[in-house]
């Protein structure tokens, strides 16, 4: 392929902010062009899912060294919500309940977020808009009234990670661990969902990261990755994702990252 | 509400409703209070002897009471109130059409934004401007139900045999040093009757306006909700922002009878030099409902603690009070619940946000009475700082003398959630705006139970106290 | 109490200028000097009234009289199990393994013991009038002083006036003693004031558990017992302090006690109050360096017409603080529990998790409890919440239990064995568990009665 990445990491380190050493990231590379589908997997503990925070600026994880280029700019740079608006998407892993705000009024707020200085968004087309986005990802329309993942069951928040996604219409999706807590039913209507955006945007790029194979079964990715021990051990096609459901990684335990840890000086 | 003001019209943390108005009262008596000044008030309303008598033994009372030493810094009080008038008369009458008004106070309310409500959703509205109220209305299809609002003085006038049978039954002179301090120099409030059976299917309001430089404001309300009877009172306040203190310490007495429901809602906006101290009260028959819904959001310091008395089997009582305090201000609220009578119940749900320099008060009573059998009442108190530098405290008092009672309390304390904060701006929402919504959020629960154009004023004011509190 | 009118309130014929000369005669200047200046304290301090809100539902006028009280004058009982009474004895024989043992009658200590390895490592044990003497720098430095000092309140002032013996506990640096050491205390005179006091100094990374029982039988007339409790636990030392009090009717039982918790201290104190006719303590947990911790349990069971008075606080001075209080209570008779405890939060004290809880069980038509946990947070990044309940038993847990055959009697002692069994399991000591259950079954066992 031959168009330009719009997700470049290179060398990319990162620690607990509150901690003073043990680095979590010890050198990543990724490169991920408009389109792609991508999925890293890899056991408990393997930094996968604080790649994925890092990439959305999370305040608890800190960047030590390397880069991460998005659409030419410099991610790491940036504030959460100006990434948000540049075009990353974070599917949280546990997404946050915050009583007393619906979703409707979440979602307008960060609709309008979107809109060009000084001009207002127009609340009936946002709110046919999401009727219709709702539909898609069958859910009910009374759903947009409750307070953001307050008392949802764990089907309720993942769906509604993928309404937001739907309705932020973003540039990379980060999808973290989507896939954990749901039934088969529920994972279909996910996968259903993401496929749909992705026919719709052919443009959007999608970073899956799953501990299982099963979410690869609906959600079919171009290329996979084997995260261990903070670093990418293996990179392939789907196939790779077969392997490693017959073979677990065990094949990978005690596999050490190369040389860079603990010699790379604190940034 | 004004509709012609834009956020960029406003100095950000400038006080919306502290404009002044000119103009010339009719009377004002001498600063400080005094015998002199009590027989004048008494006189100027030309009441009947009773009634000066009961005034001349509150202002004994109010002599013999020790100033509270628990709650809000009282310390300077002592000299604010020898400098604050206790009476101003600004007109002569009271008027029932705003035509009547004179022009000057009517504007102020025009600012205010009240005869454009008055026409959109109340039943009924009173204006009370320095002293006395200056304006009172009602629709005409509650009068002729036998509904009856008035102002407190035309209540004495015209129902003197109902008014006196209620007059200082719920709150006694001697219940605290500044009921007594009301009793001796009530001026304006509401006298409120609604006849048994009565629904009223839309709120009645007064509001209450401060337009003077060290003005000492008392009023004085009675309602009586007799029967069956259904209704909802709106109190609202503002004043302008002087560099002096002004005092404000209204008594409001409430009397809800079987069956009946009622829900008095205050929306306190006092600019931040008053001292808010207010006694309101209500007891509650068999099979009663009687809700406070109390929001405070001015002032330099309130005390104030909404009560039910649940005097009748099965009576309820609810208090929900929300309280906002900036730099310099001092929120000392909560409620209280007494359990008089079997199977009663009640709640409290209070939620306060202290920012800055700001700090926020419960404090509370829940006591259960020998023989209030099957008595249940639950308290919930959730404090948000905003900033390292905000302070809360929680004082709650529970006092149980009967076994067959089921009493809960439950209080917390957080900031706003980081994880909270990440996964808004996640979505491109900005920080400010992001803290103005979880805040929004936190408060949604007694937010959602004020009429519309309190609740947007409450959330643009959020959302105006969120700018530059982030960094 | 005619004569009181003008002299200074709570000075009495035996609570006198006198009475701390007598006592300090033959003590070391430092210490006579101590007592004196508490005694200043003492006079010029008025007599907390319910105008106080640490003292509103505790009338000590109707409660306590000080004037007929005279100090106890009995010599010091042999060193010799076999003349000691039967039910010291039985208490002793209940508890399981120990350290080191104190026994206390009639405010004399009359045994001491400690292992003779712990001796070794330097831990001391023993009475602390022969530590005035034997440890006169430890105790110069710690008595009174930064712990409970007279200027703390009445009672304060006037036990660091008057007390006559009580118990020095000190553990060197980095000693830990697996056992706890046992203290256990008889009173037989009646119309008596006690005065002791306990001072625990745990330095760094040491580990202790202190329990402290006081016994007694029933009284003729008002007998009055204060004590004083000071543990210090410094930087990352572990120390349990567990006091169980089962006084007999006529006791007036009053207890003034401060933890200071230094920087990973964890400092845990358990006060089940089982007898007395009025037991009233103050406890306040200091946390005084960063990581500090403290869990804080009380437990009480109250019939006939018991008054009990806890008034606790929970200090957190530095940040990454926590704390724990869980007070559980049942009342039968017309017996009464006033619970009062605050959380402070100081500027600064950032990542305090604080948390206080007080549940009251009402087993009687007459009883009644009073809860007032209180907060003062001035730092914004804690967690803090309290909660308070009071309420009957809980009926569906006794139908439930009956539907399963057990009889009436049998399924509320479960179910208020369960209610109050969650304060023990939180600090499982040795003895401790068995004994206090069993106390209550036998409390229990009357309210059917």
């Amino acid at each position: 392929m031959s168009a330009a990445p719009i997700l470049k990491i290179a060398g990319l380190q990162a620690k607990v902010a509150d901690e003073v050493e043990l680095g979590i990231l010890k050198g990543v590379d990724l490169e991920i062009k408009p389109g792609e589908i991508h999925a890293i997997m890899g056991p408990n503990g393997s930094g996968k899912s604080t790649l994925a925070k890092v990439l959305a600026g999370h305040p608890g994880y800190e960047p030590t060294d390397g880069s991460v280029t998005f659409a030419g700019e410099d991610l790491l740079e940036m504030e959460p919500d100006e990434r948000s608006l540049a075009g990353i998407f974070l599917a949280f892993q546990y997404p946050v309940d915050i009583p007393g705000v619906s979703i409707a009024n979440f979602l307008r707020t960060a609709v309008q977020a979107r809109q060009p200085e000084g001009e207002d968004l127009d609340i009936f087309e946002f709110s046919d808009h999401l009727t219709e986005r709702m539909e898609m990802l069958e859910m009910d329309v009374s759903f947009a009234e409750r307070h953001v993942n307050d008392g949802f069951s764990g089907g309720e928040k993942k769906r509604n990670e993928i309404l937001q996604m739907a309705m932020l219409k973003p540039r990379l999706a980060v999808m973290d661990e989507t896939d954990s807590g749901l039934d088969i039913d529920a994972l279909q209507i996910v996968a259903k969902g993401v496929n749909k955006l992705t026919e719709e945007d052919p443009e959007m790029s999608i970073l899956l990261i799953t501990h299982y194979q099963r979410l690869l079964n609906f959600i079919k990715p171009d290329f996979v990755h084997v995260m261990v021990n903070g670093r990418i051990a293996r990179s392939g096609g789907p196939e790779v994702a077969i392997a490693l459901e017959e073979e677990g990684y065990k094949t990978y335990e005690g596999q050490e990252a190369p040389s860079t840890n603990g010699s790379a000086p604190a940034a | 509400m004004p509709q012609n003001e834009t956020i960029q019209d406003l100095d950000l943390d400038e006080y919306k409703y502290g404009f002044v108005t000119e103009g010339k009262p009719v009377f004002r008596a001498e600063k400080g209070l005094s015998e002199e000044v009590v027989r004048q008030i008494s006189a100027h309303k030309e009441e009947p002897e009773w009634m000066l008598d009961f005034r001349l033994k509150a202002l004994k009372v109010y002599e013999s009471k020790p100033m509270p030493t628990w709650g809000g810094d009282l310390s300077d009080l002592e000299k604010v109130l020898s400098e604050i008038y206790f009476y101003v008369r600004p007109q002569d009458r009271m008027q029932h059409s705003w035509d009547d008004v004179p022009e000057e106070i009517k504007d102020t309310f025009e600012k205010l934004g009240i005869p454009e409500a008055e026409r959109k959703i109340l039943a009924g509205v009173g204006a009370q401007y320095e002293s006395e109220m200056v304006y009172h209305s009602l629709r005409e299809e509650w009068s002729n139900q036998g509904v009856i609002f008035d102002s407190i003085e035309d209540g004495l006038k015209n129902h003197p045999e109902l008014f006196r049978e209620h007059f200082g039954t719920v709150i006694p002179t001697h219940d605290n040093k500044f009921a007594a301090m009301n009793s001796a120099v009530w001026s304006g409030g509401s006298f409120v009757y609604i006849p048994k059976g009565v629904s009223l299917n839309t709120p009645l309001q007064a509001y209450f306006r401060v337009n003077q430089e060290r003005m000492g404001q008392f009023e004085r309300t009675l309602i009586i909700v007799d029967e069956g009877a259904h209704a909802h009172y709106i109190e609202g306040c503002t004043a302008p922002v002087y560099s002096t203190e002004s005092f404000h310490s209204g008594v409001i007495e409430i009397i809800v009878k079987k069956n009946a429901r009622f829900r008095y809602t205050t929306i306190q906006n006092w600019s931040n030099n008053m001292y808010n101290l207010v006694t309101q009260r209500a007891t509650v028959a068999e099979g009663g409902h009687m809700e406070w819904l109390d929001g405070n959001l001015g002032s330099k310091l309130t005390m104030k603690y909404p009560s039910c008395y649940l005097m009748g089997e099965g009576a309820h009582g609810e208090i929900l009070s929300i309280a906002y305090s900036g730099d310099g201000q001092h929120q000392d609220t909560g409620g209280k619940v007494v359990h008089v009578a079997p199977y009663t119940t009640s709640s409290i749900v209070s939620k306060s946000i202290s920012k800055g320099h700001g700090r926020s008060t419960y404090r509370g009573l829940c006591k259960v009475y020998e023989g209030a059998h099957h008595a249940r009442s639950n308290v919930e108190c959730d404090a948000l700082l905003i900033n390292d530098t905000s302070r809360t405290d929680t004082y709650p008092y529970i006092e149980i003398e009967e076994n067959d009672a089921n009493v809960g309390h439950e209080a917390s304390v957080s900031k706003i959630g980081e994880e909270q904060l990440f996964y808004l701006t996640s979505r491109g929402i900005p920080e400010e705006e992001a803290m103005a919504m979880i805040v929004r959020g936190f408060i949604e629960p007694i937010a959602k139970e004020l009429p519309l154009e309190y609740a947007v004023e409450l959330n643009r004011l959020i959302e105006l106290e969120m700018e530059g509190s982030v960094g | 109490m005619a004569q009181a009118t003008l002299a200074p309130e709570g000075v009495t014929q035996a609570l006198s200028a006198e009475a701390v000369e007598r006592i300090s005669a033959d003590e070391p200047t430092w210490l006579q000097e101590r007592r004196r200046h508490a005694w200043s304290v003492y006079e010029t301090t008025p007599m907390p009234t319910t105008k106080l809100e640490e003292w509103r539902y505790t009338d000590l006028k109707k409660k306590l009289d000080l004037a007929p009280l005279r100090l106890s004058e009995g010599t010091a009982a042999p060193d010799d199990p076999a003349q000691w009474p039967e039910r010291l004895r039985e208490a002793m024989d209940e508890d399981r393994e120990a350290s080191g043992h104190i026994v206390v009658i009639d405010g004399h200590v009359v045994h001491a013991d400690i292992s003779a390895d712990l001796a070794k490592q330097g831990v001391v044990l023993g009475s602390l009038q022969d530590a005035v003497e034997q440890h006169a720098a430890l105790v110069e430095e710690h008595l009174a002083t930064e712990a409970v000092p007279a200027e703390e309140g009445k009672f304060a002032a006037l036990n660091a006036a008057l007390w006559t013996d009580g118990v020095l506990l000190y553990v060197p640096k980095g000693v830990q003693l697996e056992a706890p050491v046992r203290i256990t205390r008889w009173l037989t005179e009646s119309g008596a004031a006690y005065l002791s006091r306990v001072l625990i100094v745990a330095e760094q990374h040491s580990q202790v558990s202190y329990v402290d029982e006081v016994l007694s039988d029933d009284f003729e007339s008002q007998t009055f017992t204060s004590t004083a409790v000071e543990v210090i636990a410094k930087d990352g030392a572990q120390v349990q302090y567990v006091a169980v009090q089962r006084l007999g009717k006529g006791a007036f039982y009053q207890s003034v006690q401060r933890t200071l918790a230094g920087r990973d201290a964890t400092l845990d104190t358990l006060n089940v109050a089982l007898g007395a006719s009025v037991t009233r303590v103050d406890l306040n947990a200091r946390l005084l360096g960063p990581g500090a911790n403290s869990d804080m349990l009380g437990l009480y069971f109250g019939d006939g017409s018991q008054h009990f008075d806890f008034n606790t606080s929970q200090d957190h001075i530095k940040p990454n603080t926590a704390s724990d209080l869980l007070y559980k209570g049942a009342l039968d008779g017309s017996s009464r529990a006033v619970f009062r405890g605050i959380i402070r939060v100081y500027p600064g004290a950032q990542k305090t998790d604080a948390y206080q809880t007080n549940r009251n069980l009402l087993l009687s038509p007459h009883a009644r409890a009073d809860s007032l946990p209180n907060l003062e947070i001035e730092a914004d990044d804690v967690k803090c919440s309290h909660g308070a309940t009071v309420g009957e038993l809980d009926s569906e847990a006794k139908f439930y239990l009956m539907s399963r055959g057990l009889n009436r009697t049998q399924a509320e002692r479960l179910v208020v064995m369960g209610f109050l069994g969650e304060v023990l399991a939180k600090l499982p000591l040795g003895g401790v568990v068995e004994k206090v259950s069993r106390v209550i079954e036998q409390k229990l066992a009357q309210h059917e009665g």
